[in-house]
């Protein structure tokens, strides 16, 4: 063969990290950069909640408040927490389904770096003076030119736009490799649950974030271009935008959670020694919550006006969401039921994740019905159960999956004593935060207003939710500790370090050499290592006979591709047209190479693979 | 080294040779789809409900054409791609009722 | 894995399908174009919403000539019959043939696109700018969208063309040249829809 001659171009250091193709260092950048952001965006967490400890308090500005809340949404939803998902998947979807990588590992690498140049894009906002401001929504007229003069609202506008184009690979990405790059033997019904609620999470983001780039296409227009789509006055509408944020920005929603059900499954039936109870049923169920999660998207709307018929509509598609979701609490139960379970700190947060979700489900059919959602609308109410659901629902699966895949992508077990002392602040925390927010939105505390009048029943419980916020912050510089103090230590965990280990993932080596399988195993069931280790087995049974392996070529490409959108956004936002084609013209020239010059890859011989050259 | 290369041998076995007749004949249904359209606009004369109803149906009979034979669609093997573009179509239903519903009232 | 196996020697009847590359590179794009569906689609409703506010500009009875949307609309339904003709030479591994087709794809992409920048322009002149109405922004972003997704396309099947001269049709090219081909298809089934709802429907007002 004469492929084998091509050298093999290996790069060291920062160079190593900035040309990786390879799915599991991707996955350890995306962890660094998202943990990055979601520690920024924790900070304006804190911030907000001094802001709020007492009536009338001063210290943050009504402008800088603004910007704290807008920020702190976007940061956490955009650029925090699915890119933690993101970094989970990557670690794990190609080994859990036996591949050697993703379907296209460049554009793997070129969806981490548009993401991260996106966020370095949005949160260079708070240097420059110019920060969004009109809420995470960044509802029209508040974000229109007329109302929200200066860059703010444009940083937002492009440095979405460019992150989301990285979501966009990724969803893509990630389905193509699910439906094409499954190991021998591994049908759609033999797939782990992590890898079904990625494959649908993908389809969502593939079908919704398209109508997110339209509407911050179109707000971007109206801002830079004077064109008239959110213009009451030229003839445009306002309610145009709330839909079409909405018609992504619910579907957003489950992209956020079907992962983390996907980790708590994982997570549940592992420490529970048993096979995930209702498997099957847990598939549909997904698959069915994908499907309502698109027609539901007006019960955000349901004060804007939409009539009675709408309003009914949305509110029952809405409520019928608690169906299929109710069947997944059931199996997680059922799974856990006469299991021997252990507490390791994942499957706390596993565990303590059942009840805290259930409770944002149960708010959010109470916001479901439309005519109680006035009362709620716009109050605390809101912001407790949003925060039920992603915090309580989506941060707990990923402080789970953490846990649970830190020996698998690093090659070192967390520390446990710490991990728990992590559960336990966090989950204490996280209930005095967002419990009492519940009462205050009920007493009619309105959200997104900086602050609040004495004598009104208010203060004691915003302390608390203070206290609380404060709580999960040390929760978090915890988890900080842990991983500083496990990285000091030697590389030592197990191929199965949890030893009930039911999934491919566990059959290779913890950090996986970067070929991951030296042989692609051949799966012969559902939970295919627990089928294998059940019959006595040591390693899987290989699908091929031993070989050199085929890897794609690290690239510098998908790096300045980033940077060149990085300039182009700078270059819309201040109106300078030279830097906003120049920066295209860099991503253009980038892909026209990418183009041309074909990648032919390398081998990995078979006495090399002997070596284990790890990640 | 894959897994899956009986999606390929299907087509490679065979080897049939596709004429380009279908293809014409698609491109003449396109062809004759379009000037149904233009016509019963250009004429003028019919009622606008009804000319919107000929409109939408020349145009998705047309789609559906264009996509079974020259995106290959009809073909072996294209389950997910025709998974991935009626879901695209479902939420391009959705928008399409709610722009012409729920926007102005 | 290996890329290429079928690199010299015999080409398969469907070389685009022959490596798992390839397979992938075709699935992923079609999950492309399902993401692209949803994009128009938004922009679909967009202008369908805003349609009817025309401001102080002209209405699209008045603005729009059937003839040219027609010769447009040919024009680009033409194209779609060459690349696919370009497909099946690919398939019969005629290589020269298939340059051929790409070509006239190219071209006749061209035209349209002569014919956008024309029309668009006319309009300009007629007090129709981005910034007169609702009705013309959408439109503006609608059809534009359309019109640089052609110039993407033929930008990109002319990279084709000189990488086909270069490298010759291998399984790592004919991919290429396969998507291509669908995304240039893609392209004419959303101009069908833009006719219809813009165009047609718009005159019927």
């Amino acid at each position: 063969m004469a492929a084998h001659a091509h050298t093999v171009k290996r790069y060291r250091g920062l160079m190593d990290w900035l040309t990786t193709v390879d799915h599991k260092k991707i996955g350890i950048l995306y962890l660094i950069a998202g943990g990055l952001f979601f520690l920024i965006g924790g900070l304006e967490a804190i911030l907000i909640r001094i802001q709020l400890i007492k009536p009338m308090n001063n210290f943050v500005s009504a402008d800088t408040f603004n910007e704290l809340i807008t920020m702190h949404g976007t940061t956490m939803i955009f650029l925090a927490a699915m890119p933690l998902l993101f970094a989970l998947m990557n670690a794990v979807i190609p080994l859990q389904i036996g591949a050697r990588d993703v379907a296209f590992p460049f554009l793997n690498a070129l969806g981490f770096w548009t993401f991260f140049f996106g966020g370095l894009l949005l949160n260079i906002s708070w240097f420059t003076g110019h920060v969004p401001d009109a809420g995470w929504t960044s509802y029209v007229p508040l974000a229109s030119p007329t109302y929200s003069e200066g860059a703010g609202v444009d940083y937002y506008v492009l440095g979405l736009q460019i992150a989301g184009i990285g979501t966009l690979l990724g969803g893509i990405n990630f389905m193509a490799t699910i439906i094409n790059m499954r190991a021998p033997g591994m049908s759609f019904m033999r797939m782990p649950m992590f890898t079904w609620t990625i494959f649908i999470t993908s389809a969502l983001i593939v079908f919704a974030f398209p109508v997110l780039t339209v509407g911050l296409v179109a707000l971007m227009f109206d801002r830079l271009f004077f064109a008239n789509f959110f213009e009451t006055a030229a003839g445009g509408s306002g309610v145009l935008w709330e839909h079409i944020f909405w018609v992504f920005g619910h579907p957003e929603v489950y992209i956020l959670i079907l992962p983390a059900f996907g980790i708590i499954s994982e997570v549940v039936s592992t420490f529970s020694r048993k096979r995930l109870f209702g498997y099957s049923s847990m598939v549909f169920a997904t698959v069915l919550i994908a499907f309502l999660g698109f027609m539901v998207w007006a019960h955000h709307m349901f004060t804007t006006g939409l009539g009675p018929v709408a309003n009914a509509l949305f509110s029952i598609a809405t409520m019928l969401i608690a169906v299929p979701t109710g069947i997944k609490i059931f199996n997680w139960l059922f799974t856990l039921w006469g299991g021997s379970i252990r507490f390791t700190a994942a499957s706390l947060f596993g565990i303590g994740f059942i009840p805290t979700f259930v409770m944002g489900g149960v708010t959010g059919v109470m916001l479901a019905s439309a005519p109680a959602d006035y009362q709620y609308h716009d109050t605390y109410f809101v912001v407790a159960h949003f925060h039920y659901v992603i915090v309580g629902g989506l941060m707990f699966g990923i402080f789970a999956g953490m846990f649970y895949w830190w020996p698998k992508m690093f090659g070192r077990l967390l520390n446990e004593t710490l991990g728990k002392i992590t559960f336990f602040t966090f989950f204490i925390g996280f209930h005095l935060t967002f419990f009492v927010q519940h009462f205050l939105g009920l007493l009619g505390m309105p959200r997104r207003v900086w602050t609040y009048l004495d004598g009104q029943g208010l203060n004691g419980m915003n302390l608390i939710s203070t206290i609380g916020a404060i709580l999960m912050g040390i929760a978090t510089i915890v988890m900080l500790i842990n991983i500083a103090v496990t990285s000091l230590k030697r590389p030592n965990a197990a191929n199965d370090p949890w030893e009930d280990g039911r999934t491919l993932e566990w059959s290779i080596p913890s950090p996986p050499p970067e070929y991951n399988f030296k042989q692609i195993p051949l799966v012969r069931g559902y939970d295919a290592w627990w089928k294998e280790k059940m019959e006595g087995k040591k390693a899987m049974t290989p699908a091929e006979p031993p070989g050199p392996i085929h890897m794609p070529s690290p690239s510098i490409l998908p790096f300045f591709m980033s940077v060149g959108l990085f300039i182009s956004g700078f270059g819309f936002i201040y109106d300078k047209l030279f830097l906003a084609i120049g920066g295209l013209a860099v991503t253009l020239i980038c892909m026209l190479l990418r183009s041309v010059f074909d990648d032919h890859g390398f081998h990995i011989e078979e006495h090399e693979q002997e070596k284990g050259v790890t990640a | 080294m894959s897994s899956h290369h009986s999606t390929s041998e299907g087509g490679a076995k065979r080897h049939r040779t596709e004429g380009p007749q279908k293809h014409i004949v698609a491109f003449i249904l396109s062809l004759a789809l379009t000037v149904i359209a233009f016509a019963a606009v250009a004429a003028g004369e019919i009622n606008t409900t009804f000319t919107y109803i000929i409109l939408v149906a020349m145009a998705i009979v047309q789609v559906f054409v264009q996509l079974a034979f020259w995106m290959h669609m009809k073909d072996k093997g294209h389950l997910f791609p025709i998974i991935g573009i009626v879901s695209g179509c479902f939420v391009v239903f959705l928008m399409v009722i709610m722009a012409l519903y729920w926007v102005w009232w | 894995m290996s890329t290429h196996q079928h690199a010299e020697g015999q080409l398969p009847h469907e070389p685009e399908k022959a490596t798992l590359e390839g397979r992938n590179k075709i699935l992923g794009f079609w999950l492309f174009l399902g993401a692209e569906t949803a994009l128009f689609g938004t922009l679909f409703s967009a202008f369908l919403a805003l349609r009817h506010n025309i401001g102080d500009g002209p209405s699209p009875q008045h603005l729009f000539e059937l003839p040219m949307v027609f010769a447009a609309t040919m024009i680009l339904l033409t194209s779609s019959l060459m690349s696919v003709f370009a497909v099946q030479a690919m398939h019969r591994h005629k290589v020269k043939e298939m340059v051929g087709w790409l070509i006239a794809t190219i071209v006749l992409g061209l035209a349209f696109l002569g014919l956008e920048i024309y029309e668009f322009n006319t309009y300009v002149s007629e007090g129709h700018k981005m910034t007169t109405s609702a009705f013309s922004s959408s439109f503006y972003t609608l059809v534009g969208f359309h019109g640089a997704h052609v110039a993407f396309g033929v930008l990109w099947i002319g990279l084709l063309i000189l990488q086909i001269f270069k490298k010759g049709l291998t399984v790592v090219t004919a991919p290429k040249i396969y998507v291509s081909a669908i995304y240039w298809h893609f392209i004419d089934v959303v101009w069908v829809f833009i006719f219809t709802v813009v165009y047609l429907m718009g005159k019927v007002g």
